[in-house]
């Protein structure tokens, strides 16, 4: 598949995806009620999948694993998830972030 | 329109505006990684508009960047817009009443943020008859700043050099997302030993290491929940 054709299935597909997973229980108009063990998976299922994106792509940069200070991505990152614990804001830990890898490199 | 429903669209619009600081710079962000992840303005300015799903957009740029398969760029945007299924049901019955493409339009402008202000303030079975405008009216003020902060992003990004690795934004906005969900002990557990697989599964063909890493995250928290079910804390460490 060419570039421009996988960017625009994956478009429509997420398109159709997340507007799937809103009206699931919306659109038939149904009573029916999630169980409680499935709203726990769906509560654990999303910080893991991030969870699972973001560690690869801070401690793997060039697909070998390196956790060190020589890391720069790591480094940044690490300092992002305390800015973001810290400060609850997306901004600050997006610019607080970039300057780090930055000013390392 | 009557002058209830425009009273009550109003309303809406009016409780979502404080909530325009973050969603401002979040959609500029978005717009920002998508151009730097590869994709043309056009492709881009469909995605915001199609999808608008921030998380789920900017969780699929570092595996379009390394070239993953479509299935697991789709399920990882379906485990992201997880929570929505969650809105979904706690809003089903407020809605029932609607037609088909009322229904339809409020589940394709639902934010987490909307979400919020309308379960807060509309208990279940609640009978306000203008409550639906309210959400149409919060859901619009966010839909719109979206798109143009998206769009802003997107044009900006555009003439940023490649040299700043802004695509290094969509990892940590990321982060900024997921500290907030990580609410108790299981849901850390969950989250940490989705890492620690992700990292040990890397290798792995067709990035299937993403989704064994996702369901023993969701197996560890579950396992957690089970054991220690002790109240629910903020827990604020994250890796």
């Amino acid at each position: 598949m060419s570039e421009t054709w996988l960017a625009w299935t994956l478009i429509v597909g997420m398109g159709l995806v997340a507007f799937l997973t809103r009206a699931v229980f919306i659109l038939p108009g149904s009573h029916l009620k999630l169980p409680a063990t499935a709203e726990r998976v769906l509560r654990y299922a999303p910080a893991a999948a991030l969870m699972a994106i973001v560690v690869p792509d801070l401690a793997m940069p060039q697909g070998a694993l390196s956790i060190s200070i020589g890391n720069p991505k790591l480094v940044a990152g690490l300092v992002a998830f305390g800015l973001a614990a810290a400060t609850r804001s997306i901004l600050l830990t997006i610019v607080g972030g970039m300057l780090v890898l930055t000013l390392i490199r | 329109m009557q002058r209830a429903q425009i009273s009550a669209l109003g309303e809406g619009a009016l409780a979502a505006a404080p909530q325009l600081i973050g969603i401002v710079p979040w959609g500029m962000v978005a717009g920002v990684a998508m151009v730097a992840a590869g994709l043309t303005q056009g492709q881009a300015v469909a995605m915001s508009v199609l999808v608008f799903a921030g998380s789920a957009q900017l969780a699929v740029l570092p595996l379009f960047i390394a070239k993953a398969p479509l299935w697991v760029m789709y399920a990882t945007a379906l485990v992201v817009n997880l929570r929505y299924v969650i809105y979904s049901a706690v809003l089903a019955p407020h809605f029932e009443h609607l037609s088909r493409p009322w229904r339809a339009l409020l589940s394709y402008v639902m934010v987490d943020g909307v979400f919020a202000l309308f379960a807060g303030k509309f208990r279940p079975g609640d009978a306000s008859p203008q409550k639906h405008w309210y959400f149409l009216g919060g859901s619009l003020v966010m839909w719109t700043a979206w798109q143009i902060a998206s769009c802003l992003g997107i044009f900006a990004g555009a003439l940023i050099p490649r040299e700043w690795s802004l695509e290094f934004t969509a990892t940590l906005a990321l982060i900024a997302v997921l500290i907030p969900l990580l609410l108790d002990r299981a849901v850390v557990c969950a989250a940490l030993a989705a890492g620690a697989v992700a990292l040990a599964a890397a290798k792995w063909p067709l990035n299937l290491g993403l989704l064994a890493a996702i369901a023993v995250g969701v197996a560890v928290g579950l396992a957690v929940s089970r054991l220690a079910p002790g109240k629910p804390r903020r827990e604020e460490e994250g890796g």
